[in-house]
């Protein structure tokens, strides 16, 4: 008897199975899930380690200094932002020319110009920006690039734009003429452009607001200056990195998210982004601030607001967006939280597609003009 | 077998006594009545130039084929059949099974030569009997008022109606089950109605996964919806087929023998449970 009662209980187990599977292969197929390869930089890779030692020129400050220089990074770009400023951006240009979104930028900044750009640097100051170009970085007090500028002949470039004179160890620094400007009424005025240029050593060129901030860059180099590093070693992973303050992350957001970017100002001290380029773009901010509570907050905030993008963008049937919003999420972490999201290089690819048709559409038009002249003067 | 199917007519001529049931075939009739009545579809050389509902034409309507023209109507109707037909099916059905296992009824019954079992199937037999007579009574008379008026004959509605019936199937099967645990009538309509909803929510899991965010929430939310009838997607299938669109599912065979399949498993589970209760 009890047999017969266990022989309906495993007949029920095993239709229920069999229905499953019937079910499973009868239904719609899934879709397919979007082909995204992205890295999200979360530490440094081992390539990246050796980069980062590789960089490490500059002398280890002497014992009677190392009270004071304690903190200064031994590489020199570091070392030139460690101004104590809040905003501190780095672009490995080298490391993205190489990659699938470096050859998609590049095509637009060339699509831009009427002339190559890159050509025109390097006709008139030896700087072969694809080959010579190793880094670019943007802080509150300037501009620092850094490369393999053995052959730059910046004398030539800035002769007749600047003055140009010795400064520190290993830097020279130009600094621009004034020039004549004819105003609108016709009338003419003398400016003298405050803006200043050093180059240090063959390894970088330094671009500043006024002399003092590019010798105050100059000065920290060469271990004179004081130094309050915004950027360690340690942080150097990724293709793009840096710090940047809560005001200036606040100024991107749009506007009709404004209540987000007033309680990002308010909760948010400091805000930590690495991006990496080497297929899909993965980004990644670690945001911190004083108050965790607060910090936890804006983390719930951008959750909600990342799900809420995710919702609207399936119901308007934006699937490129919905997928992109797909790949972010927020982890909270204690007194900071780490925001992460991916945009598929197919997205770019879209967006920047126009760019360097206008290029190509010009190179084109060249080409046959030279057949053309040839042609006529095989005639001729 | 016939046992069951001796248990099954006695629940249908039960059913037939009750106003409810009573009420859904003078409810669908008059449907029927009105529609023929109002509606006027002037078909020349097998097209239809003209529609007239109550008296007033159907304006911006360009001349087409009447099959293609009465597309949409037979898919409405379709909906109607299927969703309408279900709900109505789980609030009038659910008090047939706590009434079977009332005091006294079922000891009656079990006094008799038949199994337990076979009470469990024929009360799901004249249950489902009823569910498909309904079914292909509305679907037929709309097929007969087509084909009268338009010289449409077609197939399509009913087969909507099958399809509305094998879904029920699956959704009653649960609500019999459920009353050996609870007799309850309310309970037994309240697990009708998860059944449905997580059957229209099942056919439409692909859409709705993605939803969730990656992690717990959408591991429980795949694995709840894995085992229930597609429900939505039979439905969207009826409509489909009603109105000669292509299907939007890998294999509605597959899906209907899965649905069957589920009510099958579900019965067999509540055949082990009437086995083992004492009365």
């Amino acid at each position: 008897m009890r047999r017969r009662r266990l022989v309906f209980l495993w007949v029920a187990i095993l239709l229920l199975a069999a229905a499953v599977a019937l079910m499973l292969y009868g239904e719609e197929p899934a879709p397919e899930p979007p082909e995204v390869t992205v890295n999200f930089p979360r530490r440094l890779s081992p390539n990246e380690r050796k980069r980062m030692e590789g960089r490490r020129v500059l002398p280890v400050p002497a014992a009677t200094d190392a009270g004071v220089q304690a903190d200064r990074p031994r590489d020199p770009v570091l070392a030139a932002l460690s101004g104590g400023g809040k905003s501190a951006v780095v672009v490995e240009a080298n490391a993205i020319r190489n990659s699938p979104v470096g050859k998609l930028l590049l095509d637009c900044l060339l699509d831009i110009s009427r002339e190559n750009p890159i050509d025109q640097l390097k006709r008139e100051a030896g700087v072969d920006l694809l080959q010579d170009l190793d880094r670019v970085a943007m802080t509150d007090d300037g501009v620092v690039i850094s490369g393999h500028f053995a052959n730059a002949r910046w004398d030539d470039l800035f002769r007749s734009r600047a003055s140009s004179n010795r400064y520190g160890d290993s830097a020279t620094l130009y600094r621009p003429l004034a020039r004549e400007v004819t105003l609108p009424d016709g009338g003419r005025i003398t400016r003298q452009p405050e803006e200043s240029v050093a180059v240090w050593g063959d390894q970088m060129l330094l671009m500043g607001d006024n002399d003092d901030a590019v010798r105050a860059m100059i000065d920290r180099v060469e271990g004179r200056g004081a130094v309050q590093p915004l950027l360690g070693e340690s942080q150097t992973y990724g293709e793009i990195y840096g710090v940047i303050s809560a005001e200036d992350l606040a100024r991107i957001f749009p506007t009709d998210q404004f209540e987000l970017a007033e309680r990002f100002k308010s909760a948010a001290s400091r805000i930590e982004v690495h991006v990496d380029t080497s297929s899909d773009v993965g980004i990644v901010a670690n945001v911190k601030g004083t108050d965790p509570s607060q910090v936890e907050d804006l983390g719930k905030s951008m959750g909600a607001a990342l799900a809420v993008a995710r919702l609207g963008a399936q119901r308007e049937e934006e699937k490129e967006l919905a997928e992109l919003l797909e790949l972010a999420n927020v982890k909270p972490d204690g007194d900071s939280f780490k925001l992460e999201m991916a945009i598929p290089l197919e997205m770019l690819e879209k967006q920047l597609s126009r760019c360097g048709e206008r290029r190509r559409e010009r190179e084109e038009r060249w080409r046959r003009q030279q057949v053309q002249r040839g042609g006529a003067d095989a005639g001729g | 077998m016939r046992t069951t199917l001796a248990v099954a007519a006695d629940l249908m001529r039960e059913a037939m006594k009750r106003k409810w049931f009573l009420g859904l075939a003078i409810a669908i009739t008059a449907l029927l009545v009105t529609l023929g009545l109002s509606l006027r579809l002037d078909v020349v050389d097998g097209a239809l130039a003209a529609t007239r509902l109550f008296g007033k034409v159907s304006r911006g309507m360009t001349i087409q084929a009447v099959d293609v023209a009465l597309r949409p109507v037979l898919e409405a109707a379709a909906w109607v059949i299927f969703y309408g037909g279900s709900v109505f099916g789980i609030i009038a059905c659910a008090d047939f099974a706590p009434k079977l296992l009332s005091p006294g009824r079922i000891e009656h019954l079990l006094a008799l030569p038949v199994r337990r079992w076979e009470l469990l199937v024929g009360t799901f037999l004249g249950v489902l009997g009823l569910s498909v007579a309904a079914a292909l009574y509305g679907a037929g008379g709309l097929t007969l008022l087509l084909g009268v008026k338009a010289g449409v004959w077609t197939w399509r509605p009913l087969v909507a109606g099958l399809l509305s019936s094998a879904s029920f199937a699956a959704i009653y099967a649960a609500m019999l089950t459920v009353s050996l645990w609870a007799r309850s009538a309310a309970v037994s309509a309240a697990i009708g109605f998860v059944v449905f909803v997580s059957g229209i929510a099942a056919g439409n899991r692909h859409t709705l996964i993605p939803m969730f965010e990656p992690g717990v929430g959408r591991a429980i939310f795949t694995g709840y919806t894995m085992p229930f009838p597609r429900i939505s997607s039979l439905g969207s299938a009826a409509a489909s087929i009603a109105s000669s669109q292509a299907l939007e599912v890998r294999s509605l065979g597959s899906l209907l023998l899965g649905t069957l399949v589920f009510g099958a498993a579900v019965l067999a589970l509540g055949a082990w449970r009437f086995e083992q209760k004492d009365f």
